[in-house]
């Protein structure tokens, strides 16, 4: 007799990521932040491309994985007229720290995942801060800081909507082993 | 659901902990190349070539609005606006006209004193598209470009005075580093009494400091601080900035100014690039014969 799978597996999901979908939502979340936002409220804007990889990080982690991670980072830094590697910088080593706890994250509902997903949103914001501040380019700007905390206040809304998108139960309505 | 990459059976790839490094030291040596030479600036325009379109895109339905916003001013709204641009024209040609005699005479005069023409600029106007997202530096895009022929360097203007200056050049757009970035630095002449110093920006669109200032140099609140030309960058003459308070030195061997832009610095969103014209030396070439005879 064989036994069900405990978990649902590839084929069950009705909607399962397919590359087509990771990299058509990367590029949405990238050109989201290349709107022309208000330079007033610019600090304010999280940076969507890495909250959007990180998702699918722990979503599909065979998907889209460092490389990706390394090449969003180059456009970013391109977009941001930043020094080159900045941001490819934060997005691997963001993305490397996610598949790491890769395992444990998938297993935790939205608002456990948020928890342990600030750290590195925010951090990437300081990563970005302190090299620049490494590297001479005078005080820092630290309301930038603040895109991180909006980031992770979105990180429920942006879970649950890419949830939709591959009509994922909710991590908390999953059996579990 | 072939499209759906599994984990494999075998692993035949490098471990994660080992294209971490490899990536990160990519991001290292881009770093330092960046940091510390211009290597990369194609690599960049080219990237941002692919980039900028999909932006101009973006920016369309924005600015599209923006314009049926326009289109319900009221009639009164234009009139009233129209009379003033009309006066502001008129005294503006008034100026002019000063300002072409004066120029004729200053060529005269330092034709007569055997000095070189001073280069002359003429003006591309453009538009501020974005502003940079950079939380160390204070930068603009504009949309004129490597297309419209802009070159790293050029001195960037508005109608009050100096603004900044071209730092990056793409193909559809330019980077300008505007006088309130830290790292720019403006050559300038003290117009009451010569006295050359450099404004530098320090962050803030409010305010320009002159940092390493002579303890007894004469600045006073209320002086007004030209470009003086002598870097070869930015033309002589163009007004850049008003002394608000001169502190004393503390802790330091240098006093230290602080000055308020004259030129719109992070307020409008037009400015012109200008275009240093080609150097006519027509004046110049009969008189270098005539000199070498002189000197023979």
């Amino acid at each position: 007799m064989i036994l069900p799978p405990l978990l649902p597996q590839g084929a069950e999901l009705a909607h399962p990521p397919t590359r087509a979908k990771v990299y058509l939502s990367l590029l949405l979340a990238f050109v989201l932040t290349l709107l022309p936002w208000m330079e007033q409220i610019r600090w304010l804007v999280p940076d969507f491309t890495l909250m959007v990889l990180l998702y699918w990080n722990i979503r599909a982690p065979r998907i889209a994985a460092l490389g990706a991670a390394f090449s969003l980072g180059l456009l970013t830094d391109v977009a941001r007229g930043v020094l080159f590697g900045l941001n490819a910088l934060a997005y691997c080593i963001a993305t490397f720290i996610v598949l790491l706890l890769q395992r444990r994250l998938e297993g935790f509902d939205t608002p456990r995942q948020t928890l342990q997903i600030s750290p590195i949103l925010i951090g990437k914001e300081m990563l970005v801060l302190a090299l620049g501040l490494m590297m001479g380019r005078g005080d820092a700007d630290w309301r930038w800081l603040v895109a991180g905390v909006v980031a992770a206040l979105l990180w429920s809304p942006l879970a649950w909507l890419l949830d939709r998108v591959t009509s994922q139960a909710p991590a908390s309505q999953q059996p579990t082993l | 659901m072939s499209s759906a990459p599994r984990a494999p059976l075998f692993v035949r790839e490098m471990g994660l902990p080992a294209r971490f490094s490899l990536y990160v030291m990519v991001c290292l040596f881009l770093l330092a190349l960046d940091a510390r030479y211009s290597t990369l600036a194609g690599m960049r325009a080219g990237i941002n070539a692919l980039i900028h379109p999909g932006q101009m895109a973006l920016a369309w339905p924005l600015d599209w609005m923006q314009g049926v916003a326009r289109f319900f001013v009221s009639h009164g709204e234009l009139a009233a606006e129209n009379a003033r641009l009309k006066r502001q024209q008129e005294l503006l040609d008034a100026g002019m006209l000063d300002r072409v005699a004066i120029a004729a005479e200053n060529s005269q005069l330092r034709a007569l004193m055997a000095l070189p023409p001073r280069p002359g600029f003429s003006m591309l106007p453009g538009e501020i598209i974005e502003a940079s997202t950079d939380p160390f530096a204070r930068k603009v895009i504009i949309n004129r470009g490597a297309g419209q022929g802009i070159v790293a360097g050029w001195p960037v203007v508005d109608a009050h005075g100096l603004v900044g200056q071209v730092t990056r050049v793409y193909p559809w757009s330019a980077e300008v580093s505007l006088l309130s970035d830290r790292s720019q630095g403006v050559p300038v002449q003290n117009m009451r009494n010569g006295l050359r110093v450099i404004v530098s920006g320090q962050g803030s669109d409010n305010f320009l400091e002159v940092r390493f200032l002579d303890m007894h140099a004469d600045l006073q609140p209320g002086d007004l601080l030209y470009t003086s030309g002598i870097d070869g960058v930015y033309p002589a003459g163009v007004p850049v900035a008003r002394v608000v308070k001169t502190e004393p030195p503390q802790h330091t061997p240098f006093a230290r100014a602080l000055c308020q832009p004259l030129g719109g610095v992070g307020r409008y969103r037009h400015m012109a690039v200008l275009v240093p014209a080609p150097q006519t030396a027509v004046p110049e070439k009969p008189q270098d014969p005539a000199q070498k005879k002189k000197v023979k």
